[in-house]
């Protein structure tokens, strides 16, 4: 491209091919829902086999590994946005969203007790949030319809025991992370991005 | 009616191609705009530094490991200049 003068047709063509450039990126951000969904698909697994088939007496052991994928999602994420050679607000507002609902779902689980240890339901609720955004971000339409379910379980869940809520935890994260997020690794993938 | 006169310094096809990306982006990194634009490297200097000298632009520079990197995003000022630009640009286009 050369330094020179153009008509205003010329240089209203050139602003829309290169708004066009910047707004065509897609940001893969499978990972995130993967390694969400399978932390939360053993940990409720496990909780849901704990309570209902044996005396153990710490059967929430399993949510520890939250804390392995916190530290793995800042890592990662810290590591995507250093490397980027473009920032664009929709990675921005992704992040300040899923940092957001993190400290809202972490609030909820050290207050469980203040909410009647519904705590399920509505971590469900919040997670829905946070994927119908996603996909509405993204225009990626399986991510908005898992989000879409983690609400219709959230409203079976609250009037469900705590074993069974453990349950449709994993169902929501199935549905709502890892299928979505498999599809969005094989469409980006197919599409060479 | 009166036209109003373009901004000399957006009106040039590769200063335009810069704001225009730039103004969808937070920000972007040297060899992004490069790769964008098609633009040479020593071109795209020279062009970035006038953009930066109207205050258009910020551009930092920094180093990641051994290799430096520069980032440019748009000021307030630059934003305020291009959407100028574009209604100037509509005022000529008008039939």
């Amino acid at each position: 491209m050369e330094d020179k003068e153009m008509s205003p047709e010329a240089s209203l063509d050139l602003i829309q091919t290169m708004i066009g450039k910047a707004r065509k990126r897609y940001t893969d951000n499978s990972f995130f829902f993967l390694l969400w969904g399978w932390i939360v698909l053993t940990a409720s697994s496990a909780h849901f086999y704990f309570v209902t088939y044996t005396d153990f007496e710490h059967p929430y052991i399993g949510w520890s590994l939250t804390i392995v994928g916190g530290v793995i999602s800042g890592i990662v994420g810290a590591r995507k946005g250093k490397n980027s050679v473009v920032r664009n607000y929709t990675d921005k507002m992704y992040g300040w969203l899923w940092f957001s609902l993190g400290m809202a779902m972490f609030t909820i689980i050290f207050n469980g007790e203040m909410v009647n240890w519904q705590i399920v339901p509505l971590i469900m609720l919040l997670a829905g949030v946070g994927t119908v955004v996603s996909g509405a971000m993204m225009g990626f339409v399986p991510l908005q319809l898992g989000g879409a379910a983690f609400w219709a379980l959230a409203i079976i869940s609250f009037r469900q025991p705590e074993n069974y809520q453990m349950l449709l935890m994993g169902l929501g994260v199935a549905v709502g992370y890892l299928l979505p997020g498999y599809m969005m690794r094989y469409k980006l993938k197919s599409h060479g991005v | 009616m009166a036209f109003r006169a373009l901004d000399p310094l957006l009106h040039s096809q590769l200063r335009l191609a810069v704001m225009s990306l730039l103004i969808s982006v937070e920000s972007a990194d040297f060899v992004y705009i490069k790769e964008q634009t098609g633009a040479t490297a020593g071109n795209l200097s020279v062009q970035l530094d006038k953009l930066s000298t109207a205050g258009y632009i910020e551009v930092s520079k920094h180093f990641e490991g051994k290799k430096p990197k520069t980032t440019c995003k748009v000021t307030p000022k630059g934003l305020d200049a291009f959407e100028s630009y574009v209604k100037s640009i509509q005022q000529y286009l008008k039939p």
